[in-house]
C-alpha cells in the first residue's frame, strides 16, 4: 500500500533540493493559496500574481523554513501578507482600522434573515456579497476571508496572521457587523424595488 | 438580565459556540423578549451563514503552467549563482 507523504516528509525533501517534493507542495497547496489570493483582492489577474509570489517566496525560504508551524500556516501567510501589500497600495484614501469603527448609522435592519440561505443566493446577492468583502478595510478582509470564508479557527487564524486570539475575535466581530450592514443595506433596496415593482 | 450591549458584544462569540452554557441561556432569554437583538441576531447569523455558501471560480490551468516556468526560470538563475536571498519562516 503507497501511503501520502505528510506535508513534513515533502518539505524535508524540498529543503535537500529534492525537486519533486517541492512539486508535490505546489500540488497541494496552489489551488488553495489562488483561491485565497481571490477571495482577499477579487481579481484573478491580482491572485495570479500573488500565486506566483507566494511560491517563489516558499522556493527561495523553504532551507530556512524551521517548521515552527506547518508547511500550511506557513504558505498561508506568505499569501495573506502578500494579498495585504496589494491591497494596502490599491486602497485609496487608507482607512485606519480604528477608525474605521461600525460608526455607520444604526440600520433599518430589513426582515431578510428568515429567509432560506439557498433562496437568498441569487446571482445579484452573489455581487452584493461581493461588495460588502471590498469595503472592508485590508485588515479586516484578511480575518473575515480566513474565519468565515475559509472556516479556518480562531486560533489557526492568529497564527497565520501572527495576531493574538483576542485581537483576531474582535477584528472579526467588526468586519461582520460591516458586512452585515451592507448586506441589510443590500436586502432592505432590494425589497423596495420588489415592493415597486409589484404595484407597478 | 444582560443588558443590549451585553448581547450585541456577546453575538460573534455566540456564533463560533465560544460562549458558556449559561451565558447562551442568557442571550436566548434577552432575544426571546427584545426584537432588536433579535433582528441584530438573526440577521448577523444569516451573514454568516452566506459566505459559508460563497462560490467563486476554480483556478485555471493556465495559473499552474506560469507557476511552473515561473520556478523553473528561478531554479536555472540559482543554479548560475544569480539568485538573490530568499525569506526565512
Amino acid at each position: 500500500m503507497i501511503t501520502a507523504e505528510s506535508d513534513e516528509e515533502l518539505v524535508k525533501k524540498a529543503q535537500a533540493d529534492d525537486e519533486r517534493a517541492f512539486g508535490e507542495l505546489i500540488g497541494r497547496y496552489e489551488s488553495k493559496v489562488y483561491s485565497l489570493a481571490l477571495k482577499m483582492l477579487r481579481n484573478p489577474e491580482d491572485a495570479e500574481d500573488v500565486l506566483q509570489e507566494t511560491f517563489l517566496r516558499a522556493y527561495r525560504g523553504i532551507k530556512s523554513f524551521q517548521g515552527n508551524s506547518t508547511f500550511s500556516t506557513w504558505i498561508y501567510r506568505i499569501t495573506a501578507n502578500s494579498a495585504l501589500m496589494r491591497l494596502r497600495k490599491k486602497q485609496l484614501p487608507m482607512v485606519s482600522i480604528d477608525d474605521a469603527d461600525e460608526r455607520e448609522a444604526p440600520i433599518n435592519i430589513a426582515d431578510w434573515a428568515p429567509s432560506p440561505v439557498e433562496q437568498l443566493l441569487s446571482q445579484e446577492t452573489q455581487v452584493a456579497m461581493n461588495e460588502a468583502i471590498d469595503a472592508l478595510p485590508p485588515e479586516f478582509r484578511q480575518v473575515f476571508v480566513l474565519r468565515d470564508i475559509d472556516e479556518l479557527s480562531n486560533a489557526e487564524v492568529a497564527d497565520i496572521l501572527d495576531l493574538s486570539v483576542a485581537a483576531v475575535k474582535s477584528r472579526l466581530h467588526r468586519a461582520r457587523l460591516k458586512v452585515r450592514n451592507r448586506l441589510a443595506t443590500y436586502f432592505g433596496e432590494s425589497k423596495t424595488r420588489r415592493a415597486m415593482g409589484a404595484k407597478t | 438580565m444582560m443588558t443590549c450591549k451585553e448581547v450585541l458584544d456577546s453575538l460573534s462569540e455566540y456564533l463560533d459556540e465560544d460562549l458558556k452554557q449559561e451565558v447562551v441561556e442568557e442571550m436566548h432569554k434577552h432575544i426571546g423578549v427584545c426584537s432588536d437583538c433579535r433582528a441584530e441576531f438573526d440577521t448577523l447569523t444569516m451573514t454568516v451563514k452566506l459566505y459559508r455558501h460563497y462560490e467563486q471560480p476554480e483556478m485555471p490551468a493556465s495559473c499552474h503552467d506560469r507557476l511552473v516556468k515561473t520556478l523553473e526560470l528561478e531554479k536555472m538563475r540559482s543554479k548560475s549563482g544569480q539568485s538573490s536571498s530568499g525569506s526565512g519562516a
